[in-house]
């Protein structure tokens, strides 16, 4: 084992993921301090989730140090940072609850909310009862996307409207979420099942890079405008978007942002340029390659990143539509935002990979076990789902009297049924097990963040408010 | 020429039946639902979007192919259609073996079976009662009820739970073509529309979506309206007091709020918006008579109503304007909402029959106020409130909920209820000694049922050891 970790990579580098894990969770660190101080009063929301973030952040690096060492105590301390993370979830939620008088659905923060509630109690789950320990992983790092996503977007407490205030609402989000989350897991499930399946690394680099492709090409098309890059604009008094009439957004344009944007998409999608090289002339060496363009392209990614915060945090810009100059704020691009966070995630799992595979594949469950629980947990998301549906239909029937009137996240969740639906035929009666299914098993999960994310941001449609 | 027909026949049939077409179907529905909500969609944007949207050619391609409207286009309901044939066909296909599978359950395994049965165990007895009886005690315990099944001289055991497990994928199929059997239902005979009503008003005309309008076979009247906020000014609550009638008569009424509507004969009402008319409804001022120090009079006047004020003069409101504009001398109506309200105030005086024209306010080259012999000041305004009511009627919606329900079942016992069974066959071997064939089967969770095949097992094991602990002669007699 010692000899082939030594010949899989000098051991300097496992200590640069960890120095650079440990300098993330420094950051976030000061970033709660700062608010802390700022609204002087111990025991509300946003400390509470800020304990929470600290906590999954930190379950986040021991899981990810248990994933590159091995080191069976991580997995412990590891665990216990998540149920103190679930605790301060837990008391968020709670205080959320009690402040606002309905459950915490209403707005997309409050969906976040509670969705990484639901995965850290999965996460929980998996990890207890069915012994997938490094499942943290793959979720602790969705569950910081999404509590450092929470600190951006609006948190006051907002009355609902009159159309949201029914309990079949409520029914019908907490549905979502556990069926989400339950095909987040399964998602993750059917990754490690391609591990273990001895997929190549050759493979996973370009999937990678094609999720990285994705996201970029997502961002340009629906946000570049002439080199620079269209966000909404934001109301800092108001702390909402800015709206030029009802229902019609005001797009800012940041410059040069759109270029910065491209050049990004040139380098995510050389990995799978020089991949697709590579198969077609059998060329090995051409892989090699393309696992260094991993590295620079996740330099220049963190470079967006960060350009993409400074700009958006601060400045004015103009617009195409009114005169003047507008304020912006990260708030307002929670698409753009994700995308960048989840595109240098998945690029830093994929260097995992590549350096500790045959730790990875030592601590995961069989490929056998995995592909099972894989279909539980889809066999468990699916009656979800449908359940899902049918009480967001029967909402819609009581307050516009009509269950469905096929509006792009209605079809898209339709879609999304109609694909897990396929998995469950192709697994049942022709048999499909292993790799074809945790292809649709994968091919799933994209659906669900499109419906989740994609549909929000990149379609028009009428459920604006989640 | 028969024969030709009827194996076209039996093509098509096999074709709607296997699972290729199923799938190739579900892409294709996948693909063009994706493609509608990617493509503006005609009745829900206002056809100024569609235009800036797309230019002028484009936009009469996707017109003509249907992509404007994808879901109510006649190639995307005659696809879903097809699903639905699909889904019977394949149903209708597979169900025969399922029912036979059902109805006769396999309750006796011969030798074959048993060698070929995965999960199963040979426990060595002293005779073929005793095991039996040991068997029967253990799925007892367990929870089933084993029946003794007669072979060709001696018995078996057999039990099972949850058979109807079996046939649960066929509910969840035929709950689907429930559902989609509603949506036609509704697509066909169903339709939506919209009443405005003020308060007092009653109708029976509904503006239906195509702009045509429907009339119903009884009215509804509003009784009242009015919208509750919260503190910061956003609404919290539209509500609307409604009364069904007919032939004059009240036959129900309701207090709806949004997410609660009325529902009447198979036509609910729901809550949709609430807003101003523009339209007065009383004008509340005070008069004063001019000469002399008189007493003030409240007075509270509808459009065109009049008011007597002394036995010789009345008063009466001609026109109310709640945005007014003057201009080439005229007075013209700038908008409906009330922002610069103007009163025409008609004085007139029995005796002499002479009109006194008093605006308020006092509009020059209109206003002869200094004649009046009253004077009048505005005191507040009351405006009229519509209320918004969504109409519709959706006759196939109970399939639909049923549909629904039944799929909930369906799913349940699809993926949470097995099947399993149990067979217990006592065996004389060829050296003259008996063992107990024990065997299982579940159609589901497997691994679940081998722990608790292995329990059976360890429990027939404890309760032949008893059994053998206890003297022959105490033992129950035997049935056989």
């Amino acid at each position: 084992m010692a000899r082939a970790r030594v010949e899989q990579q000098p051991a300097a580098t496992g200590t640069t993921l960890i120095v650079m894990v440990g300098l993330g969770i420094a950051f976030l660190l000061f970033m709660a301090f700062l608010n802390v101080v700022k609204s002087g009063n111990l025991l509300n929301e946003s400390n509470l989730l800020y304990a929470a973030l600290i906590f999954y952040a930190g379950a986040g690096a021991l899981y990810l140090g248990f994933g590159v060492t091995g080191t069976d105590s991580y997995v412990r301390f590891a665990s216990l940072a998540t149920w103190a993370g679930l605790a301060a979830n837990t008391g968020a939620v709670a205080h959320r609850w009690y402040e606002a008088g309905h459950p915490p659905f209403a707005s997309i923060y409050e969906m976040l909310l509670s969705f990484v509630w639901t995965l850290a109690v999965l996460t929980l789950i998996a990890e207890k009862k069915f012994g997938v320990k490094v499942i943290g992983t793959v979720t602790m790092p969705v569950a910081i996307v999404g509590v450092v996503l929470m600190q951006l977007l609006r948190t006051d407490v907002h009355p609902l409207v009159p159309a949201l205030q029914s309990t079949w609402l409520h029914v019908h989000v907490t549905l979502a979420m556990l069926a989400y989350a339950a095909c987040a897991l399964s998602f993750a499930l059917a990754l490690m099942f391609l591990i273990q399946d001895k997929m190549q690394n050759e493979t996973f680099l370009a999937t990678t890079s094609l999720f990285g492709i994705g996201v970029y090409l997502g961002i340009l098309t629906r946000f570049e405008n002439w080199g620079g890059l269209s966000v909404v604009g934001w109301n800092a008094q108001e702390k909402s978007e800015m709206f030029l009439q009802r229902g019609v957004r005001l797009f800012v344009v940041i410059p040069d942002l759109g270029w910065l944007m491209l050049l990004v998409l040139l380098v995510v999608a050389a990995p799978f340029a020089l991949y697709i090289v590579g198969r077609m002339r059998k060329n090995e060496a051409l892989f090699t390659l393309a696992n260094r363009a991993v590295f620079v392209s996740i330099l220049l990614q963190i470079v967006a990143l960060l350009v993409f915060l400074l700009r958006a945090r601060a400045g004015q810009y103009p617009s195409l539509d009114a005169e003047g100059l507008y304020a912006t704020s990260l708030a307002a691009s929670p698409f753009i935002l994700s995308g960048l966070v989840s595109g240098i995630f998945s690029s830093l799992l994929y260097l995992l990979l590549l350096w500790r595979r045959p730790d990875l594949e030592r601590l995961l469950p069989t490929a056998e076990a995995l592909d099972r629980i894989t279909y539980k947990t889809i066999c468990i998301a699916f009656p979800l789902l449908t359940l899902m549906i049918a009480a967001g239909a029967y909402w819609a029937n009581r307050t516009w009297g009509s269950y469905w009137s096929w509006d792009p996240k209605e079809t898209w969740a339709a879609i999304t049924w109609l694909v897990y639906a396929g998995y469950l035929h192709m697994r049942i009666t022709r048999g499909w097990r292993g790799r074809r299914a945790a292809y649709f098993a994968i091919l799933g999960f994209v659906v669900v963040m499109f419906t989740f994310f994609g549909v929000t941001y990149l379609l028009p449609g009428l459920h604006a408010y989640a | 020429m028969a024969v030709h027909i009827r194996s076209l026949r039996r093509k098509i049939w096999q074709a709607l039946s296997s699972i290729k077409t199923g799938v190739v179907l579900l892409i294709t529905v996948v693909v063009l639902s994706a493609a509608g909500t990617i493509v503006l969609q005609r009745p829900v944007t206002d056809p100024d979007e569609m235009q800036r949207a797309y230019s002028p050619q484009v936009l009469r391609i996707l017109d003509a192919v249907g992509l404007t409207d994808v879901f109510h286009a006649w190639w995307f309901v005659a696809l879903m259609i097809l699903v639905s044939l699909c889904i019977i066909a394949a149903s209708i296909e597979r169900f025969p073996n399922a029912w036979r599978y059902y109805a006769r359950p396999y309750k006796s395994p011969d030798k074959t079976f048993r060698r070929a049965l995965p999960i199963q165990k040979q426990i060595p007895i002293a005779d073929e009662e005793t095991g039996l009886v040991a068997a029967e005690r253990s799925l007892h315990e367990l929870g089933f009820k084993p029946e003794r099944v007669v072979q060709s001289n001696h018995f078996s055991l057999f039990a099972e739970r949850n058979r109807i497990s079996e046939m649960a994928v066929y509910i969840v199929h035929a709950s689907l073509l429930l559902i989609f059997f509603g949506g036609i239902v509704d697509a066909l005979w169903g339709w939506r529309g919209f009443v405005k009503l003020t308060q007092g008003q009653q109708s029976s005309l509904v503006e239906l979506r195509d702009g045509k309008q429907k009339s119903l076979p009884f009215a509804v009247r509003c009784d009242g309206a009015g919208q509750e906020n919260y503190a910061d000014g956003t609404p919290k609550k539209w509500w609307s007091q409604l009364a069904v009638v007919r032939n004059g008569q009240d036959l129900q009424r309701k207090e709806i709020v949004v997410n609660d509507p009325l529902v009447y004969g198979g036509v609910r009402f729901y809550q949709a918006s609430y807003g101003p008319t523009g339209k007065l409804e009383k004008l509340l001022l005070t008069a004063r008579a001019s000469s002399g120090p008189g007493e003030k009079k409240d007075l509270a006047l509808g459009l065109n109503e009049i008011a007597s004020l002394d036995p010789d003069t009345t008063v009466q409101l001609a026109e109310f304007i709640p945005d007014y504009v003057v201009s080439d001398g005229q007075v013209y109506t700038r908008s409906t909402s009330v922002q610069n309200p103007a009163a025409h105030l008609l004085v007139t005086s029995r005796k002499s029959g002479k009109h006194v024209n008093f605006w308020l306010p006092a509009l020059e080259g209109f206003a002869e106020n200094a004649q009046s012999p009253y004077e009048f000041e505005a005191v507040d305004l009351k405006m009229g409130y519509f209320t918004g009511l969504e109409v519709s009627h959706e006759p196939g919606q109970w399939a639909v909920w049923a549909g629904v329900i039944c799929m909930g079942i369906g799913l349940t016992f699809v993926f949470y209820v097995a099947h399993t069974r149990f067979w217990a066959v006592p065996v004389r071997e060829a050296n003259g000694k008996y063992t107990l064939w024990v065997g299982g089967l579940a159609n589901r969770n497997r691994e679940a049922f081998e722990e608790r095949f292995r329990e059976l097992v360890s429990k027939i094991e404890a309760e032949l050891k008893t059994q053998a602990e206890v003297p022959a002669r105490t033992r129950v007699p035997s049935i056989a």
